[in-house]
């Protein structure tokens, strides 16, 4: 196996993964974001060169949408310093199921991987969000030194939003393969029982995930509140810190960025007023019936641009926003959590020294050492997950920064070819003529 | 610009770089090309406006502004030299006044009118106060582009108190009410504002009239819709502020994101704050409507005009069938139609046949008057209806003309908007890519 991540808790000493490419990044680089499994074939050129996976086993481009995904993470894999993915998961085709009982969605989930962990090498099962919570819980559950990257909202107010509408299902979708991928790409993570269960099994029996247990020995409960932290180490504190200030910053630009997409509508509902006026005007003239029918038409061209642009808004760009902030609260408790790990051991600590001072041990008790090891090894995780996280964070931001950036771009472009058509329509045959022959020129 | 003037810098639409001066007033500049007129043999131009303050009629201290006129003879600019101008203050009333007389003095042409005189259909930004310096500014433009029009206009050019508006400060208002214009501006007043029917007016005015009204109709409910999406458009650019600052503030807690973030925030405020320019220059393009849309005014005046003299013409040639008929009763001794004569001579008895031929005589003399008075009227109405419709026509070639005008130089506006927002949103980006 040419797979040089550990099966084992990455414990201190491990090397983060520094330069490992996002998968947000190439989700969005696919293009692959709509639920269709046809979407793939439209990158296919891309996938013109032999390309096959790390162990020598050909791309397979039977399973589409996945593949797609494949292509592309292996195109931008060429600037990995020797870090190599065998594991790939999507989530698409989303479905609506209608039983006596209630309705609810089913998406595919697709996995394609070269692990001995997986007895197959292809996985497609279907999973609806409840699946995904499931999962999350578990994750968090077993995993309590991680980062674990958070879910789209659970609950959604059944008289606001339609849950089943089109936009509702695909930012869902795209928020679900967001954290799937996530968690894939996590090199602790993504060896969890449960993410295998998750992934390959038919019938997820989520009872089976209490009889799963983690491996790695005693389960790690934690008690909250009752210890008081002593002095927290600079970097937390610096993390700590930094989530305090980055949060409100989210916020405002959640904030302007509807404010934005507000102004546009109202802009929006004013130019399809204006539009037609022209063509009321065009019907009262004789020459310049045709140069006003054409302004109008320009108009409707860029009320149409405008929608499409305000809509690319609200569906790419305040999702994410939304997103992170979930994201900073996950974080958040991560860090609640090994403080209060630290208090433990600090407490335990004290009382063992104190315990020393009375002369009843001489050796530093087994459970205090445990702790310190819980300390140390919770602190390396975070660690290594808080750089993945700021890496991560800087990829998504930039991508959604010059996402917004494109947006513009192409509503700007659409305008003005719209406005540069109208010309032509302006000037007299005679000054045509004069055109033509200086262009001649 | 003119089908003769510089098609090239349009047709090439690659390279559409008209600057906004040149953008400001293209009719302006094309009538000032074409040389009609007094424009042949002077430039004029309103070079100016002041604040002035005076105790006024009612003896109470007001705050006025003034427009500077220059005038210039066209020969008199050398190569040698360029003479100062001859300058004289005129007020906004004063315009008013001249326009009244064109208008009355030659009521066949379509005269054009003068700039708002209160700031009537603005958006939020600009104040509706005649004394804001954009407004002032706007007016006296618009005031230049009145006195071209008439300079260029082949009837009203030669007018003595128009020549004098521009050349004679004192006592020209005296002039104007020594032409007498004053009677015949009432009496045609009391006309218009009768209400009165005619059976034929000539149906080019009244088709020119529906174009009137629903020309105006349109232009009105356009520029009102156009100043709320001016409206708008400020709303969507201003809110991109907001992105600068937080942006500014973000990259203060960022390590390798920071200057990203910060230069594109740069690049963002330009987008917002480059609105304030946009907007400034489509307010040229409102104003050019706007002429249009008074013109339908003096449009409506002319075909009013018709109405009167057709309406005359109409009520002589009744007079004038009524005593014709009157007579020829009296001859025949028919009473075809009722008359309380007739039932007074019923009832009375008939009258002598000397009464009746004396009445004869008088009907006589009356029908030859009548049909004077009908022939005078039928010339009036005629040569009315020529002149009048020899400006309409040219009236609609001067609108057909401008009007492409504006809306090219609204197209050349949007596709400028366009690629700034194309331009600064790439900047953006390069600047998020680095992030």
């Amino acid at each position: 196996m040419s797979a040089s991540t550990p099966k084992a808790l990455a414990s201190s000493g491990q090397k983060p993964i520094q330069e490992m490419c996002h998968p947000l990044g190439l989700e969005e680089a696919a293009g692959v974001l709509t639920p269709s499994p046809d979407v793939g074939n439209t990158r296919n050129s891309i996938g013109e060169k032999d390309l096959s996976l790390p162990n020598g086993t050909p791309v397979e481009t039977s399973s589409p949408a996945s593949s797609s995904s494949l292509l592309n993470r292996l195109q931008l894999d060429d600037d990995l310093d020797g870090e190599t993915r065998d594991l790939f998961v999507t989530v698409d085709d989303p479905r609506k199921h209608v039983s006596t009982m209630e309705t609810y969605i089913t998406y595919r989930v697709a996995t394609k991987t070269t692990r001995v962990e997986f007895d197959l090498p292809e996985y497609s099962v279907r999973r609806r969000y409840q699946d995904f919570d499931w999962l999350r819980t578990r994750l968090e559950d077993s995993q309590p030194t991680h980062l674990i990257p958070p879910l789209p909202e659970k609950f959604v107010m059944k008289g606001v939003v339609d849950r089943f509408s089109e936009e509702f299902v695909e930012t869902r979708r795209k928020a679900l393969d967001k954290f799937l991928k996530r968690v894939a790409d996590h090199p602790v993570l993504s060896f969890n029982e449960h993410l295998n269960a998750f992934l390959s099994a038919k019938d997820l029996n989520k009872r089976q995930g209490l009889a799963l247990l983690t491996k790695m020995g005693e389960s790690v409960k934690y008690v909250t509140g009752g210890y008081k932290l002593r002095a927290r180490p600079m970097e937390f504190a610096a993390m700590g810190e930094y989530l305090d200030m980055f949060t409100p910053k989210l916020g405002t630009i959640d904030r302007i960025a509807q404010r934005i997409i507000k102004e546009q509508s109202e802009y929006l509902v004013e130019l399809r007023e204006y539009g037609p006026v022209y063509s009321t005007w065009a019907v009262s003239e004789a020459e310049l019936e045709e140069p006003l029918e054409g302004v109008a038409s320009c108009i409707a061209n860029c009320s149409s641009a405008l929608d499409e642009l305000t809509e690319d808004m609200s569906e790419d760009f305040l999702p994410v926003l939304r997103e992170y902030v979930l994201y900073v609260e996950s974080m958040k408790s991560v860090l609640k959590k090994r403080d209060s790990v630290q208090a433990e051991y600090e407490a335990k600590l004290e009382a063992s020294a104190s315990r020393k001072e009375e002369g009843t041990t001489t050796a530093v008790p087994t459970d205090v050492e445990k702790c310190q090891d819980k300390v140390e090894c919770f602190n390396a995780d975070l660690k290594a997950d808080w750089d993945r996280w700021q890496n991560n964070k800087r990829q998504d931001f930039r991508q959604l920064l010059t996402g917004m950036a494109d947006h513009n771009i192409h509503y700007y472009e659409k305008c003005l070819t719209a406005w540069e058509s109208v010309i032509p329509l302006l000037q007299d045959q005679q000054s045509q003529e004069t055109r033509s022959d200086i262009e001649k020129d | 610009m003119m089908a003769d003037c510089a098609p090239e810098e349009i047709a090439v639409i690659g390279n559409i770089d008209h600057t906004s001066a040149e953008l400001k007033n293209n009719i302006r500049n094309s009538m000032v090309e074409m040389e009609k007129g007094l424009l042949r043999k002077m430039e004029i131009s309103v070079a100016e406006a002041e604040k002035r303050s005076g105790k006024n009629a009612v003896n109470m201290l007001e705050t006025y502004t003034v427009y500077l006129i220059e005038t210039r003879p066209v020969d008199a600019v050398t190569e040698d030299m360029t003479p100062a101008p001859d300058l004289l203050w005129r007020r906004y009333s004063e315009f008013e006044l001249l326009r009244n007389y064109l208008l009355v003095t030659y009521p066949f042409v379509v005269v054009a009118p003068l700039p708002e005189k209160r700031a009537e259909i603005a958006w939020h930004k600009l104040s509706a106060d005649n004394m804001d310096p954009d407004f002032v500014e706007r007016r006296r433009v618009g005031l230049e582009n009145f006195l071209l029009r008439v300079a260029c206009h082949p009837v009203l050019c030669n007018d003595k108190i128009f020549y004098l508006f521009l050349t004679e400060e004192k006592g020209w208002k005296e002039m104007v009410y020594d032409t007498g214009f004053q009677a015949k501006a009432d009496s045609w007043l009391k006309a218009t504002n009768a209400a009165f029917r005619v059976k034929n007016p000539d149906k080019r005015f009244t088709e020119l009239k529906h174009y009137s009204d629903e020309l105006q109709a349109v232009l009105s409910q356009l520029l009102r819709v156009r100043a709320r999406v001016a409206d708008r458009l400020y709303g969507v650019y201003k809110v991109h502020g907001n992105y600068g600052r937080v942006f500014s503030e973000w990259s203060a807690i960022e390590k390798e994101m920071g200057d990203g973030l910060q230069s594109a925030g740069h690049h963002v405020d330009v987008y917002a704050a480059s609105v304030d320019d946009i907007l400034e220059e489509e307010e040229n393009y409102a104003d050019q409507l706007k002429e249009y849309l008074f013109y339908t005014d003096a449009l409506r005046a002319v075909c009013r005009k018709h109405e009167l003299t057709q309406f005359e013409l109409e009520t002589a040639a009744q007079d004038l069938a009524s005593k014709k008929q009157q007579k020829e009763e009296l001859v025949t001794g028919t009473v075809r139609t009722f008359s309380f004569k007739g039932m007074a001579s019923k009832l009375f008895g008939q009258e002598t046949a000397e009464q009746r031929e004396a009445k004869i005589q008088v009907l006589e003399q009356q029908i030859d008057e009548g049909e004077e008075a009908v022939k005078e009227k039928n010339k009036e109405s005629e040569d009315f209806v020529k002149t009048a419709w020899v400006d309409v026509e040219r009236f609609k070639e001067q609108k057909d003309r401008d009007l492409k005008e504006a809306l090219i130089s609204y197209a050349i506006m949007q596709i400028s908007m366009c690629k700034k927002g194309i331009q600064v949103w790439t900047n953006a980006k390069e600047c998020f890519n680095k992030m």
